[in-house]
């Protein structure tokens, strides 16, 4: 394994953005994954990473998923969890 | 994500046309099921539960009785269809296409995206930025992000099923117009300077991947969608046909008149003022309202009070306000009041 992974949520603390950080730290927890999990809710890093829509998801500063809430399933595979 | 897409295409194909045939054959399904609500209410109000044609409680059960399954119906048929729609567009689509515009045709054109793309208020500001920092026109930009949640899709389901196919598209029409002369007013007007400065400054990243989907995707988004929007009103919807139920039972023919009609001038603008603090009830008061209507209110100053309510809401006001100076707020508020109050007027006036 190389370096950690950074894995952000961002949203500006909307009910979908809340909901989205829970599925994702909850597919964190339950494969314990061993990354950074954050929550961002400011608007310079989200324009920073070029996200329009939120909820957002990023991996390494890569924007991965925008605009709706993921399912688990979704988020193990793009966490590359089998 | 290419691995995704290839791996969809080559293992899911017999799936993805059967839920594209289950699709179908549910909304076939629900449409017949649909055409037999009223028959249906009529035998459980009179002849399982036994209540007298005519009165009051009968009255009011066997609207109660049709009209809850008949919206449900209707709003998850159309939210499933608008949220598989919504698949082909993305915020980033439509700021590719918005860039560089000119005004009028883009106000147009900003203003259709506006409903057919996926937004929530709490991605105001960021879609906000992510246009004006690409060059997309600051009237233009407006024009999107007015019509988003002027024409929503709830909204115009409750509309359709409750007062019929002509309100609800008077209600898209005059949306859509609102979103294009208020976006092109606030561009005329100049307004650059009341954006927060910070705004101009950000390097705006490269976003999001473009995802592609498969109609199986598309499908479960629509899934979703209903999951999420229908899961999140029902009881709104329900219970407001329940309170619309007991004014259609209960409450005299022209009661409204006198306050919600068409004579009272001052009825617009208060229905525009109150409704302007609420936010996202329109679930909930439409059916209201309709029975409202029956009892005399009259038709502009409803659609003033739900065009209000829906596109005009405090939380969006307060979100904005991170990248707008109050001026420009003021602005958009006006603008977009003064419409919703001329829509308002015109249809006391024609209707």
């Amino acid at each position: 394994m190389p370096s950690r992974k950074r894995i952000e949520v961002l949203g500006p603390g909307c009910t979908r953005c809340k909901e989205t950080f829970r599925v994702v730290r909850h597919v964190v927890e339950e494969g314990g994954l061993d990354v950074e999990l954050v929550k961002d809710e400011s608007i310079e890093r989200m324009m920073a990473l070029g996200l329009m829509a939120t909820p957002g998801l990023a991996i390494d500063g890569k924007v991965v998923l925008s605009g709706r809430i993921p399912k688990a399933e979704e988020v193990r595979q793009l966490l590359g969890v089998a | 994500m290419t691995t995704l897409a290839s791996a969809a295409t080559g293992t899911w194909r017999p799936t993805q046309r059967r839920s594209l045939a289950l699709a179908a054959v549910t909304l076939v399904a629900a449409a017949i099921l649909y055409t037999q609500l009223q028959r249906f209410a009529a035998f459980l109000t009179y002849d399982l539960a036994g209540l007298t044609r005519g009165s009051r409680l009968g009255s009011a059960a066997e609207f109660f009785l049709f009209e809850v399954p008949k919206v449900l119906l209707l709003l998850t048929g159309v939210v499933f269809v608008v949220g598989v729609l919504r698949t082909f567009f993305t915020p980033e689509r439509a700021r590719h296409l918005l860039a560089g515009r000119r005004e009028a045709s883009g106000n147009v054109l900003a203003a259709v995206f506006g409903i057919a793309t996926p937004f929530c208020s709490c991605s105001a500001v960021p879609l906000f930025i992510g246009f004006v920092t690409a060059g997309v026109p600051l009237g233009v930009t407006f024009s999107f992000l007015i019509s988003a949640p002027m024409v929503n899709e709830v909204a115009l389901v409750l509309l359709f099923g409750l007062f019929g196919w002509r309100v609800a598209a008077l209600y898209l029409g005059t949306g859509l117009a609102i979103a294009v002369v208020a976006g092109w007013i606030i561009g005329r007007l100049k307004l650059e300077r009341h954006v927060e400065p910070w705004v101009w400054k950000i390097q705006a990243g490269g976003g999001g991947p473009e995802t592609r989907k498969t109609w199986r995707d598309r499908l479960a988004d629509g899934r979703a969608a209903v999951r999420e929007i229908v899961g999140k009103v029902w009881l709104y919807v329900v219970l407001g046909i329940a309170v619309g139920a007991g004014i259609h039972g209960y409450v005299p023919t022209n009661f409204m008149a006198s306050f919600m009609g068409r004579a009272a001038w001052w009825a617009v603008p208060l229905a525009v003022l109150l409704g302007i603090p609420m936010y996202s009830n329109a679930a909930g008061i439409i059916p209201v309202v309709q029975a409202l209507l029956g009892k005399g209110a009259a038709l502009g100053t409803v659609l003033a009070f739900m065009m209000s309510v829906i596109a005009l809401s405090l939380p969006e006001v307060i979100i904005l306000r991170k990248v707008l100076r109050p001026a420009l707020i003021a602005t958009f508020v006006a603008v977009v009041g003064g419409g919703i109050l001329l829509v308002g007027y015109l249809f006391n006036a024609v209707m």
